[in-house]
Formats: C-alpha cells, structure tokens, sequence
C-alpha cells in the first residue's frame, strides 16, 4: 500500500479547482499545485520502493531518470510563475473577468520606451 | 572553381561583410565587388567546360534516410543565369558603396549578398529539397531587404511575404508530388522522368503548380502587386531585385521544368495566356505612373510577361527567346534602374511632374538612358532587338489550333507598343519635358555613374554581335529540350517581325508625339482598385475567417479555456485506469512502496491544500501555498532525491519571494464574483483528483527497475568519471532538453522584460493606494507604528547580517557548483542559492531600487544560452561521439574535468538572470528608469521629492530619503549606491 497517490490527488483536486477561478493569482498557485502533482507522478513512476540516493550503486538505490526530469521540470515551472505573475500584476488587478486598461493615459511617462528619456534634464 | 567551393566563397561573403560594414559602412560594396569578379572569374575554366558540351555536378550525402542529397549541377541554363547573378551582382554592388546613405548599412550588405547566395543556390541545385530552401532564402531575403527601407517599406515587404509565400507553398506541394510520384529527390533524374508523359492529369496538376510558384516570383497576373510594392526598398535593391534575383528565380524555375512540361498543354495555355495578358497590363499601368521607380516596376512586370508568355509556347524558338530576353533585360533594366537613382540623386526627385529637362545637365547620363530605353523598346541595334524580334516570331510556332500563334503575336504585338510609350516616357519626361530650372544639377560622379552605364551599354556590342551569345544559349536550349538554340541574328531578312517592330515604331511615334494631350488621360489611377488593396483585403479577410475559427475553441476566461481539456483529461484518466484495472491483468505492486513519513506529508499537503482553496486573502493562500511546497520537499527528499529536494526547497523560498513582489501592487483579498460558478470548480476539481490519483496507484510501482534507469546506475559513473548520476544526467547524458529548459527560462525572462517594457506605466503602479504593513492599533499606538514602518531602522540588522552572511552564502554557491558532479548541487541548485542571496541584497534596502541592470538581466540570460550552446558545439570535438553537446574530458592533475561545467555555468547565468528580473522588474515600482527601453542605462530620477520619489519609496517609509541622517547610512550596502547616484545627478 503506498500514499503516494493520495498525496498526488489532494494536489491535483486543489489544483483543478483554483484553476477554475476567475483571478490569476489564483490559476497561477493552481498551476504551481499541479505541478507538485506532476512531480510527484513522474517520481512515483520511478517505483517508491526504492528510495536510495543515486549517488552509488548498490541495492536499493532510486531510478535518477524521473529525478533529472523532475528537476529540469521544478525550474521550468519557476520560470512560467515568475511570468504568469508579472502578468498578474498589470493593471493592478489580477481579474481575469476584466481587462486591464492599457491604453496610454496621460499621467503616463510617454517618453518611455522611445528611447528619449536620456535626454531628460536631470 | 568546383560548385561547392563557388556556393562557400559566396557564404563566406555575408559572413565577412557583417564586420566589414561595421568598419567602412557603405564602401563594403567595394570590396564584394571585387570579391564577385574574382569568384566570376574563377568559374570559368568551369564555365569552359559546360560550354564544351559536358555537365559538372557534386554531389554530398545530406539526409541520408530521406534519400536527400545535397546535389548540385552546372549545365548550359544554370551558366546563363548564374551569370546575370554575379555581373548584375558586380556592378549593383559596386553602385551601392556610392549610392547609399553614408553609415554601416548592415542590413543592406547582409541580405543583398544573401540573396546572391540564394539565387547562386536555387540555379545550381540538383536537388529539389535543396531547390526549394533556394527559393525560400530567395523569398526571405527579398521581404527582410523591402521591410529594411523602414516604415514605408514594412506594408509592401508583407505584402511580398504573403505573395511569395503562396508561391513557396505551391512549389513545396508541387516538389513533394513528384518526389512521390517519381521516387527521387534528384531534379535532373525527375525531370527526365517518364511519368510526364505517362500521367496526364498528373502532369497538368503539377504543371500548374510550379507555374503558381513561377508566377508569384515573376509577378506575373494576379500576383504582380508586390513588385510595385517592393518599390520601397533602396534603389540598389530593386535593381538586382528586378535585374538578376527574385523575379529571374520566377523564370528560371519556368525555365528549368520546361524539360518535362513543354508540351503540356496546360503548361502552354496558362503560361501564354498569362504572360500577354500581364505584359499589356503591366505596360498600360507603367504608362498611368509618373514616379520613375514605379514605371519601372510596372515595365518588368510586362517584360516578364513576355518572357513567360515565350516559356509558355514552349518551342525552342521561344524557349531562346525568353532566354535571349532574360540576358537583355538583367543589362538594360538593372541598368536603367541604377539610372533612376542616379536621376533621383542629382535631381532630388524622380517624379515625371517635377523634374526639369535634365538632357543638358546630365548629357552622358541622358546617352545613357536613351540606349537603355531603346533596348527596352526593342529599337535596333541593341539586344533587346534582337530578343524581341525573336519573341515575336517564336509566338507564330505556337503549338495548338491555327489561330492560336497569330493571336498570340497580336497580343504581343500590342504589348510592344505600350513599351515603346512607356520607354518614350521615360526619356522625354526625365531630361526633355519640364520647366523647372536645372541650376546646381550636375552629371552623377564616376563611381555612381559608371556601374549604372555598364550594363546598358554592353547590351550595344551584343546586339550588334548578338552570335557571341549562340554558344551558352545553345546549351541552356539543349538542357531543356535537347535541341540546340533558334539562331541569333540582328538581321534576319524582311520577316512579319521586322515589319511589326516598324510599326510598333511608328504607332508608338506617334503616341510620343501626342504626349502632352495624352498624358494627364492616363496618369491617373485607371482602376477603382489597386493589388495592394486587394491583397490587404485578402489578408484582413482570412484574418477574420482566423478569428472565427479561434472562437470555437478559445474562450477569453482562463477559466472557461481550461474546463474542456481539464474535462476530458479526468475522463480519459479516470475511465482508462477503471479500464485497465478490470479488464487487464495488472501486475501486484512492488512491496514496500510506503515509508510512515509519506503519511505525514500527505496529511499536511490536505490540509494546506484546503488552506490555499479557501483562503481569502492572497497573502493568506501565499503562505499556505509556501507550506504545500515545503511538505513536497519532504516527500522529494523522503524519496531519496537530494538534487530534486534542493532545488524544490530553493525555488520554493524564491517563489514565495516573488509572489510577494507581485502581491503588494494587487488587492489583499480575492474578488468574489457573485456570477462565477462555484459548485463546478469543486465537483471537478474532486474528480480529477481522485483520476489522478487512481492513475498513479493502477499505473505506477508496479514493476522493477527501469532499463535505463539501470544502465544509468550501472554504467553511469564509468562513462561520465561522476558521482552524482542526476546531475550527469542533466548536464551530459541529457544536455539537450537542459538547454531546451534555459531556453524556456531565458524566453521568460526576456518576456517579462519586453510586456513590462511596452504597457503603459500607469497598468503598472496599484489600483489603490496602498497602505502598507501597519500594526493592528496602530492609531493609539504611535511608537508600534513607527517601529514598522522605519525601513531604514528595521533593516538594520538584516544589513548587518548580511556583510557576514552574504560572502558565505557565494562562497557556499560556489562550492555547491563545484561539487555538483559527485554530490548533491550541480549548476541549478548553485545559482537558486548564489539568487537568493542577491533577494537578500535586494530585501535588506529600504526603498525598491534594483540589484542589477537591464543589460546584467539579458547578460547573464543571453550570455547563459549562449554558453551552453558553444559548449555543446564544442562537443564536435570529440574524439569518440562526435555530435552537439557530447561532453569532453580532462584531467587537470588528479581533478576529473568535463565540459559540461562550462555548460552548468552557462545554467547558472541563466537561473540567475531570470531571478534578477522577478526581483528588479517586479520589486521596483513602476518601472526605476534604469528599466526603461533604451540604448544605455539611464540616470536614475532626481532624488528632490516629487511624486514620483514618494511613490518609490513608499512601501515602507513616507520619509523621503534625504532626510535621513547621513551617517546611518555609512557602512551600508546602501550607502555606497546613494553616492554614486547622487554624483549621476550632479
């Protein structure tokens, strides 16, 4: 009998359900639930029996495959949260419901980004 | 010169003209010039050998498993127009090193030598994946030289784009066909196959396919509109673009398949028809023009008509005169098209309406065009005579009815009237028309000149002894249809064409002499419609038809966007795994799968999952979501994956880091909507979750050790000499979806920068004005509110901790890198260490301000990226698997090295790159100026108050910086910046 799958539902349910949620704070902690979950998936496929570090041979030792995959999966989803929640921060509000207004205003520095502003008296 | 070392010499030339114009700017045309004569002359003794009679071919394995070959042929019709390629590419070039606009001119050099590589390739391949790379280089590098004139040029190179890219379609269906049909990639075997004459249909399916792809090249009806369009491009650029390059890639692949459609039925119709059609078209629309340079374009559009309309009559009569005419408008075009620039340089203008009577001013550039025109006329005794007398008899060896030939040298005929007008046209209206003064106009100088004159007068020897030409033309005939050339001759005897071309002459007379009553008739738009709007109308509407498609499967709501695929994956996963669990037979699980510490983990995973569902506020759910990361480390490192555990546990403390950046500019608690579904989210989210989970118990555990999981555990240490087998596999056994992963890690970064570079500032400061972190009396209690919100005090011990803590914490990256080889660490786990002590550095200041800079961000990312690339092409190096990013060894006494260290370096820059970016992007608000888009950094915002230096700081402090006293800020990491930023101010 192992635990391992009750662990991965518990996080794939919560996962599913803030990914249901009209905010992206909360799809983007949603995403990072689910991607625990696919961790934990791709971990269990190596067999939990074997739980011994692969750093020598020896009985026992765990399958290092799923851990590079893992690894190289654990970085990616940083990068995807690190964007996910840039852009859940324009406009102030992370409703998905509503569109940030991104047309230019006037208290806005129109200077930005035409590369003028070097020459602004400083 | 062998072909391939004719296509490296060729390569070599953008490569080296990239410094070269960083070093002479537009003088570089002096230098491949020469560089094209010296290649040209090389290729002669080659050259002999074709016009001998025999055929010089190589050929290299490519892809062998395709049966691709990169093949490539010189025969008679390959000579000719690699020919026109390299003199047109002679004097164009040298043109351009006096034409262009002084500076480096990059892009100009770079896609212009391109361009002659892709033609020199397209006419030279044997091979017909090969020929269709060519004539998609050839497409690419025209669209990158139109949207290279800059604004005015970005609508017409789209438009060029799209045109040609049809034609690159119908050519890549057309090539994939016949390799089915005839089982080889090899032009000249295909070509010479028998399935041609075997398959009608077949035959007609394809013919019309290759004449599509032929067609949008050299804009023939109805894909001419671009040409006109490609007129925003620099003057140099239409010049060969219209003399020698796209538009001749459109001929030559007429040409080339002319072998095995000439007497395709099909082929003739659509070909003839077509190109007379668009010859009388493209002549009465360059008659309505009054800008030179369109004129221009309109009349190669024409001229190319006739040319295809010959390759459509398919006899060898025509196919020499479409030939013969090919040679005579690369000179007198690429030349009159240099002439235009040479006028619009010295005149300022190249409109027909504004320029003087320059004939006096410019008497040798007057000579000049008049020659060159003449020959566009077809006025003995130049080539283009001679090629139009020929084109004209080749349309009465018409094949098909009897009525056909004669009909088709009537349309012609009318054709060659409008090209006299036009040709008039432009002489009388650039240097004998006009009232303007002509003062301070002079003749262009020499080296502007000369090149411009080159081509236009060598078409005068030629046509007087047009028989010097019999030779290649011979061998380019037989190579299409093994038979040698019609004869070339200036004089044939009283023949219809003599006596056509003399009335031509004379109607077209008689027009010029009517100039001034006809023109204001004609120079206006004569149709309600351009090309160019129809191809925009064609493109806005299968963008509408795009959008329509889009909406059946996307949805504007995340939420509505994921509910399909969520749906159907809980199906699949929670169906299949019922399935498999009664209907197969399924192996008993491993024992001992459960260790009691996995219990504890899922206990508190359930109860922060439920934490972060129900939270209300966000930073509530952040620090449940925190708790959900540190229970999976556990788990990980429960399940004996030190590497994997690391790195959860750094990117965990990084990620919550970040979050609250983000959180502080979004509002504390999460909206309700009172319309958004609630029991869904719930009942599906439990059903996926029990799938899941049912998943992983049916399919997992249930088997031994993986085989390759074995081999890494077995051989692992022999092959790489290390210890620590993930990391071996991350960096060496695997490299490539490492690299694929720092990609992905770099693009993010590289994506935050660009969408927090180009919203507007205000989407970026709060909706609200925020309050920041108070104590909850902090009415009554002053002395508790102060003591929060004094930054600079608060962060005092933090500052001091870190002068230890943080050569600790580097050194401790290091050595974690270092190590990473035969323990636990390794590049990634480094640099969330080396990233998190830089968030330290970053949290211990009072006020946002940034840790690195912009070009530091995209430094370490494209510096990272690029590492580990050049590491992995290192790996050709290898003496034993030579292939990209195969590791090499070494050993520095006793100390085991491997190149993938340098390509865990290259992770590391990566990884910290885009943790910078997280913290300076998102921890600074809105945007410090040392953010903003720009060539340089900028100087930071003066720091005399101000709204925008309240708002800077105020997250923590409402006290303005300069107040402070000074000497607290001694010995501080801030200290150090406040001066240097102060001094920029000075």
């Amino acid at each position: 009998m192992t635990v391992l799958p009750l662990t991965i539902a518990v996080l794939v349910a919560g996962g599913v359900y803030l990914l249901l949620q009209p905010g992206l704070v909360r799809i983007v902690f949603g995403i990072t639930l689910l991607s625990h979950a696919a961790n934990l998936i791709l971990l269990a496929a190596g067999v939990s029996a074997w739980r011994g570090e692969p750093l020598h041979e020896g009985p026992g030792v765990a399958d290092p495959l799923p851990m590079a995959f893992v690894l190289t999966a654990i970085v990616i989803t940083l990068a995807v949260t690190v964007l996910m929640l840039a852009l859940a921060r324009l406009g102030g509000n992370d409703d998905t419901y509503v569109m940030p207004d991104t047309e230019p205003r006037p208290e806005d520095d129109h200077e930005r980004g035409t590369g003028e502003t070097e020459e602004r008296p400083a | 010169m062998t072909l391939v070392w004719l296509l490296v010499a060729l390569a070599a030339v953008p490569v080296l003209v990239v410094p070269l114009t960083h070093v002479v700017g537009r003088r570089a045309g002096w230098a491949v010039a020469p560089a094209y004569t010296v290649i040209a002359a090389l290729m002669i003794p080659t050259a002999a050998t074709v016009l001998d009679g025999g055929e010089v071919t190589a050929r290299y394995s490519w892809v062998p498993s395709l049966d691709v070959d990169f093949a490539l042929r010189l025969d008679g019709l390959s000579l000719v127009f690699l020919a026109i390629v390299l003199v047109v590419g002679i004097v164009v070039m040298a043109y351009s090193a006096a034409y262009l606009p002084q500076g480096r001119n990059l892009g100009f050099y770079l896609w212009m030598t391109t361009f002659a590589l892709g033609m020199a390739g397209l006419v030279l391949a044997d091979d017909l994946v090969l020929l269709f790379l060519c004539w998609e280089i050839t497409s690419l590098a025209s669209f990158l030289l139109i949207a290279n004139a800059g604004q005015g040029g970005e609508a017409g190179a789209q438009r060029t784009l799209l045109m040609t890219f049809i034609g690159g379609l119908a050519l890549l269906v057309a090539v994939v066909i016949i390799i089915v049909t005839t089982g080889t990639t090899s032009l000249s075997e295909a070509l010479g196959s028998d399935v041609w004459s075997d398959h009608g249909l077949l035959t007609s399916s394809v013919a019309v396919l290759v004449a599509v792809a032929g067609f949008t090249k050299a804009a023939q009806f109805p894909f001419h509109p671009w040409l006109p369009d490609a007129m925003a491009a620099a003057t140099p650029v239409s010049a060969y673009l219209h003399a020698a390059a796209v538009v001749k890639a459109g001929i030559f692949l007429m040409l080339r398949f002319s072998e095995a459609f000439h007497a395709v039925p099909a082929w003739n119709v659509l070909l003839t028809v077509v190109g007379l059609f668009t010859a009388a078209m493209g002549g009465l629309f360059a008659l309505t023009q009054t800008d030179l340079k369109k004129l221009m374009a309109y009349s190669t559009v024409s001229q190319l008509g006739y040319i295809t309309a010959a390759i459509g009559i398919g006899t060898e009569k025509a196919l020499t005169a479409a030939l013969i005419h090919t040679v005579a408008h690369a000179l007198f075009k690429s030349g009159l098209f240099m002439m235009v620039g040479v006028i619009d340089h010295e005149a300022g203008t190249r409109d027909i309406r504004r320029l003087p009577a320059l004939r006096k001013a410019m008497p040798v550039s007057f000579w000049t065009v008049v020659v060159g025109t003449a020959a566009m006329a077809g006025v003995p005794p130049f080539l283009g005579f001679v090629s139009k007398e020929m084109l004209l008899g080749s349309m009465l060896t018409a094949t098909g009815p009897a009525w056909a030939g004669p009909l088709a040298f009537v349309g012609l005929a009318i054709g060659a009237v409008l090209t006299f007008a036009y040709s008039a046209k432009i002489v009388f209206g650039a240097f004998i028309d006009g009232e303007r003064d002509t003062e301070g106009i002079h003749e262009a100088p020499a080296p502007l000149l000369v090149p411009a004159m080159f081509p236009i007068w060598l078409g005068l020897p030629l046509g007087l002894a047009p028989f010097l030409l019999q030779l290649p033309l011979d061998r380019a005939v037989e190579a299409m249809v093994h038979h040698e050339a019609y004869e070339l001759a200036l004089w044939h005897g009283i023949t219809p064409e003599l006596v056509t071309t003399v009335l031509v002459i004379v109607a077209g007379a008689l027009i010029v002499s009517r100039r001034t009553r006809l023109r204001p008739r004609v120079e206006r738009q004569l149709l309600p419609w351009s090309g160019a709007g129809a191809i925009d109308g064609f493109a806005r509407l299968s963008w509408r038809a795009g959008s329509l498609m889009t909406r059946l499967v996307a949805a504007d709501q995340p939420a509505r966007h994921v509910l399909m695929p969520v749906t159907v994956l809980t199906l699949l996963m929670g169906l299949g795994s019922l399935g498999v669990l009664t209907l197969t037979d399924v192996p008993a699980t491993v024992p001992d799968l459960f260790e009691p510490l996995d219990a504890l983990v899922a206990l508190l995973v359930l109860l922060a999952v439920i934490g972060v569902c129900r939270a209300d506020s966000r930073v509530t759910a952040a620090v449940y979501l925190g708790g959900v990361g540190i229970a999976v480390t556990v788990q990980l490192f429960a399940l004996g994956a030190p590497d994997v555990g690391l790195t959860q546990l750094m990117v965990e403390v990084l990620t919550v880091i970040v979050i609250m950046l983000v959180l502080r500019s979004l509002p504390v608690r999460f909206a309700h909507r009172a319309h958004a579904r609630k029991r869904l989210p719930l009942v599906l989210g439990l059903l996926a979750g029990a799938a899941a989970g049912l998943g992983t118990w049916v399919l997992t555990g249930r088997r031994e050790i993986a085989e390759t999981g074995q081999y890494f555990l077995d051989e692992g240490y022999e092959v790489t000499g290390a210890h620590n087998l993930v990391n071996v596999i991350l960096v060496e056994f695997r490299a490539l979806d490492t690299l694929g992963e720092l990609t992905v890690l770099g693009m993010a970064g590289v994506a935050i920068i660009a969408v927090l570079a180009t919203v507007p500032e205000h989407t970026l400061r709060r909706s609200a004005p925020h309050r920041g972190l108070r104590p909850l009396d902090s009415d009554r209690d002053q002395r508790a509110a102060a003591a929060l919100e004094d930054a600079q005090a608060n962060l005092r011990p933090l500052q001091l901790l870190l002068r230890v803590l943080l050569p600790v914490l580097l050194a401790l990256s290091a050595v974690i890198f270092w190590r990473g080889h035969n323990a636990p660490g390794g590049g990634f786990i480094a640099a969330l260490v080396g990233a998190a002590s830089l968030t330290l550095v970053y949290l211990a200041r009072p006020t946002d301000r940034a840790v690195g800079t912009r070009r530091l961000h995209l430094g370490l990312v494209g510096g990272g990226v690029s590492v580990a690339i050049l590491t992995g092409l290192l790996g050709y190096l290898s003496q034993e698997h030579s292939s990209f990013l195969a590791p090499l060894y070494t050993y520095v006494g006793s100390q085991h090295l491997s190149s993938a260290m340098i390509f865990d370096a290259g992770v590391y820059a990566a990884v910290l790159g885009l943790v910078l970016i997280a913290l300076d992007l998102l921890g600074t608000e809105p945007v410090t100026p040392a953010f903003t888009p720009g060539p340089r950094p900028q100087p930071r915002t003066p720091r005399t108050g101000g709204l925008r230096e309240r708002e800077q700081v105020g997250d923590w402090t409402e006290l303005p910086e300069d107040e402070k006293p000074a000497a607290e800020d001694a010995g501080s990491p801030e200290s150090t910046e406040s001066t240097e930023s102060k001094e920029q101010h000075a």
